[in-house]
């Protein structure tokens, strides 16, 4: 009980912090989401799960250095904390638990 | 500028800063900063810009916005409500000052709620015509002795020509004015009313919008025999509007009488409408009446058109300027086009030029108004700014424990918009209650509606008057230093003494002006109503020439002129205070052919200028006796000063090309407007053409005669109303229009002066006060009451003294360009000058008096023994 349950999105965004290691801020996430799931996302939607994720302690987040570009304006980067791990890995039991539960007569790709 | 397609639009930038969470504004920017740079790359500036936009947009949500329940706005509603509990208090303290602003901004509100009120109706008459946009009456300038003369009335074929010859007309028609006739009487069984009515084109409810309660636009008055009336009309002649096409009513004028079928009912025509007539009939009936008498030469219609869409009207005048010329080669005739809703407001020509009207009285007061809330708002000025040294230990300790300037100015502010508000409140509560009253007074029928233009209207005022009223206050209390100001060492600055007089000299030019001009007016009127016009204008009745009265019309005149009481009795075609026809077909041996000259046309009966009390100063009036006098005429001075004639008695002249014999001349007299100065006229003995039977009666028993000539009236017309009026107050409804702008201004100006005093009495009682001690040690030494009295007024003498000063030349200059407007005007004696200043000078002291002779009466142990 009270344990908190990933939303799809929010599964998503940790899945590509975790993706990009040391590399996820803002743009580079939405950037990683959008080339591989073919969706696009906008900064709004973005950020706020971040800080949900972040005020849930999934996630952690410190300012870089600053930069010439982006308007001088440092980056945020985010990783994925241990508890936001141990999140990911429930999800990912719960997810295989079901995919194994599917009989082996149910065919996916029928054509 | 330098280009900037580089970097996101600032002002978006500064607005997400403005509602972004400040721990998340730095990253979130550089993102969005990021992301616009690459998309400039990828996909060109315009549709980064526009990206730009829409991610600003998308972080517009909880989360990111900044939090509502932060310390600094539970601060900002927290410092709301101690600000109003502060007003709310300092109200209830001072009492007195509180009620003198609020009487005065309440009242000073009403004037200008009541003042809009009255301008949005002047400005919405006519207005409510479908076609208003493109609705225009002819109106015609005559060149005539080197000046230019503009009228309504048209040639009654101008319509029809117009119509045809002129493209960008869509449609034109003539219509006659309902006062031409009167009241007519309809007959229907043996019931008889009377109405006015007037003849206008078939088309006539196409054209306007009097909606038709029965019948169509297209078909009521297809037929000559036709009659359409209004829906009060028609219950009073049949008790229903239902059902009533077909059925048939007689009408009757002068000596002529028609047998009508009802075409339809229209609905009463609406108050903002300047014609007004309960029943209409074809104009073709009026053009067989008139017979061979439409001509390019005569004026027997109102012309009105409607212009096809993107007409350009200036061009369009242009080119209609030579019409008539063209007609006829003779005519000094230019018609011009002016739109039909500007004939209430814009209705005065000077010259062929288009000279203002009935808007400047709508101009004047809506400056009064301003002018009145101008003052309202320098009382609240100059009292809050009078009390500060109450105020000041308040502002010394918000200072100390850090308030900000702006905290203060926005406290201060905050106080008067609570007070506008307030006010406003109660003014339209007083609005409400004396809505009847002002309706009285200007002949309208306003209802206060609370629509949006009322409601921005109210708006605005609260803005603009909240933020007048409150600015000096809030800039001058928090700029106060807080270490004088809790010290207590309140010392007006010279420049603050000098903004207070300065607002206050200003508040009573302004009053004085107005008492001044109220003055003026009254007496301008006055003067116009009591001018002497050449003829007795009292002890005159008059009553219509209608019926078997008009058919026997002699024998009538003869048995009225026996009854006791009456001195004399005629009749005339005109109507002696509205002015009647006139013409150019005058003409005289050795006159100049370049030059027309218009002449009043007066057909009379004998006796008439007997009746009316007209001097003849030279040769005879018509004889009963001389069969030969249809072919004299009787001129004015003014029309052989024209003619150039000298010992004119005797000459001939010639009219519409008949030769006629001057018997007669008589002294210049009133036949029009007093607004216009007397004009050539003649007198021209014709009884075919008789509308108006005039009867002078003698003084002190009118009651008793007017009953003996109703009498009379009763044998030859038993089915008719005896409706009578006398000659006087006729003239006085001439003027009823005046009369209402100077029962107006007087009202309004009598308020301004009411609200300067009130700003004078809250003076009065602070200075006092704040004196009380140096009061106390005074009569302690032994200064007596009176020269207490004149310590204390002394600097409010001074005040209003300087106003009058500089009032009384301006007012000099206001007033004579007012009364360049009347023909008639009365002599600007000084006292008028005088006097205004010394009521002023009066109604001030009284109110400082008051007020100081209270102060100098106090025992000095009490203000001395209080700290």
């Amino acid at each position: 009980m009270g344990k908190y349950q990933l939303g799809e999105f929010e599964e998503i965004v940790m899945l590509t912090v975790a993706i990009l290691h040391g590399e996820a801020y803002g743009i580079a996430i939405i950037n990683e989401m959008e080339s591989r799931l073919n969706r696009s996302v906008s900064i709004g939607s973005l950020q706020t799960v971040l800080r949900r994720l972040e005020s849930k302690g999934y996630l952690d987040s410190k300012l870089g250095e600053s930069t010439k570009v982006r308007g001088g304006k440092r980056k945020r980067f985010f990783s994925v904390t241990a508890q936001g791990k141990k999140a990911m890995s429930e999800s990912k039991e719960q997810r295989m638990g079901l995919w194994n539960a599917i009989p082996s007569d149910f065919v996916l790709n029928d054509n | 500028m330098k280009s900037n397609h580089h970097s996101p639009p600032s002002i978006l930038l500064k607005f997400f800063r403005w509602f972004c969470d400040p721990n998340l504004v730095e990253d979130i920017e550089g993102d969005m900063v990021e992301r616009f740079e690459k998309r400039i790359e990828n996909k060109g500036h315009k549709k980064a810009r526009r990206l730009f936009v829409r991610d600003v947009f998308q972080l517009l949500r909880p989360g990111i916005i900044k939090s509502f329940s932060g310390h600094q706005k539970l601060n900002q509603i927290d410092m709301l409500k101690h600000n109003l509990l502060i007003s709310f208090r300092s109200f209830m303290r001072y009492k007195s000052a509180f009620l003198i602003n609020l009487i005065g901004l309440s009242s000073g509100l009403a004037c200008t709620l009541f003042i809009y009120l009255w301008v949005q109706d002047e400005r919405g008459i006519d207005k409510f015509h479908t076609n208003d946009a493109n609705l225009y009456q002819v109106i015609t300038h005559h060149e005539e002795s080197g000046a230019i003369r503009t009228q309504d009335d048209t040639q009654g074929i101008l319509a029809e020509a117009l119509e045809k010859e002129v493209p960008e007309i869509e449609m034109a028609l003539q219509s006659t004015p309902a006062f031409w006739f009167g009241d007519m009487p309809l007959t229907i069984g043996d019931k008889t009313i009377k109405a006015p009515g007037k003849f206008v084109d078939k088309r006539y409810f196409e054209m306007f919008t009097f909606p038709l309660i029965d019948g169509t636009a297209e078909s009521v008055l297809a037929s000559k025999e036709s009659i359409v009336l209004s829906e009060s009309l028609a219950k009073s002649l049949f008790n229903t509007t239902e059902g009533l096409i077909g059925k048939t009513l007689h009408w009757q004028l002068l000596n002529m009488e028609r047998t009508y079928q009802i075409g339809g009912v229209f609905e009463d025509v609406p108050a903002n409408s300047t014609e007004t007539f309960d029943f209409v009939m074809s104009y073709e009936v009026f053009s067989d009446i008139v017979g061979d008498g439409m001509q390019w030469g005569n004026y027997n219609a109102l012309t009105y058109v409607t212009l096809k869409p993107n007409v350009d009207v200036d061009h369009l005048n242009e080119k209609l300027a030579p019409f008539v010329k063209n007609k006829v080669s003779w005519s000094n005739v230019t018609p011009s086009l002016r739109p039909y809703s500007d004939k209430y407001l814009y209705s005065k020509y000077e010259n062929g030029v288009q000279a203002g009207g009935r808007i400047e009285y709508v101009k004047l007061f809506s400056i009064i108004s301003i002018i009145i809330l101008i003052i309202a708002c320098i009382n609240f000025m100059n009292l809050s700014t009078a009390k500060a040294s109450r105020k000041a230990k308040e502002v010394g300790v918000k200072k100390a424990i850090g308030a900000q300037r702006k905290t203060l100015i926005f406290q201060y502010m905050e106080e008067s918009f609570l007070m506008t508000f307030v006010a406003i409140v109660l003014a339209i509560g007083l609005v409400l209650l004396f809505l009847p009253q002002f309706n009285d007074l200007t002949n309208k029928q306003i209802s206060l509606v609370f629509d949006t233009n009322l409601v921005k209207a109210l708006g605005a005022v609260l803005v603009i008057t909240g933020f007048i009223a409150g600015s000096y206050p809030a800039l001058y209390l928090s700029g106060l230093n807080s270490i004088t100001a809790l010290k207590g060492k309140m010392k007006s600055s010279i420049a603050e003494l000098w903004a207070r007089k300065g607002l206050v000299v200003f508040q009573f030019t302004i009053s004085i002006i107005l008492i001044v001009s109220v003055l003026i007016v009254h007496k301008q009127i006055d003067f116009v109503q009591n001018k002497n016009l050449g003829y007795e204008k009292e002890n005159l009745v008059l009553f219509a020439n209608e019926g078997k009265v008009a058919t026997n019309h002699d024998a009538f005149i003869d048995r009225v002129k026996a009854l006791p009481g009456v001195v004399n009795a005629s009749s005339t075609a005109h109507t002696i205070i509205n002015g009647g026809s006139t013409t150019t077909g005058l003409t005289w041996e050795g006159q100049n052919p370049e030059i027309e000259t218009s002449f009043g046309n007066i057909s009379v009966f004998h006796d008439f200028i007997e009746t009316l009390g007209v001097e003849v100063i030279a040769g005879r009036s018509f004889s009963n006796e001389l069969v030969s006098d249809s072919s004299k005429l009787i001129l004015n001075e003014k029309a052989i000063e024209v003619i150039g004639m000298t010992d004119p008695v005797g000459k001939m002249v010639n009219l519409w090309g008949q030769d006629m014999q001057i018997i007669g001349v008589v002294k210049d007299f009133h036949f029009q407007s007093l607004h216009e100065t007397v004009t050539p006229m003649f007198f021209k003995l014709d009884p075919s053409f008789l509308t108006n039977i005039v009867v002078r009666i003698e003084a002190g028993q009118e009651r008793t005669v007017v009953d003996r000539i109703e009498s009379v009236y009763k044998e030859y017309n038993p089915d008719f109303d005896f409706n009578f009026t006398f000659l006087d107050q006729d003239y006085a409804q001439q003027y009823a229009s005046e009369r209402r702008i100077s029962t107006l201004s007087r009202c309004f100006g009598g308020i301004a002066i009411i609200i300067s005093c009130l700003g004078l009495f809250g003076l009065a009682a602070f200075t006092a006060e704040r004196k009380s001690k140096e009061i106390g040690v005074r009569k302690a030494l032994g200064a007596s009451s009176v020269s207490i009295v004149r310590l204390l007024s002394n600097e409010f003498n001074k005040m209003v003294g300087l106003a009058v000063l500089i009032a009384l030349p301006l007012s000099y200059y206001l007033i004579s360009g007012w009364l360049e407007g009347f023909a008639y005007q009365i002599d600007l004696k000084v006292w008028y000058f005088l006097g205004a200043g010394a009521a002023a000078l009066f109604i001030a002291w009284l109110t400082v008096g008051l007020q100081t002779f209270k102060a100098a009466k106090i025992n000095p142990s009490q203000s001395l023994r209080s700290e």
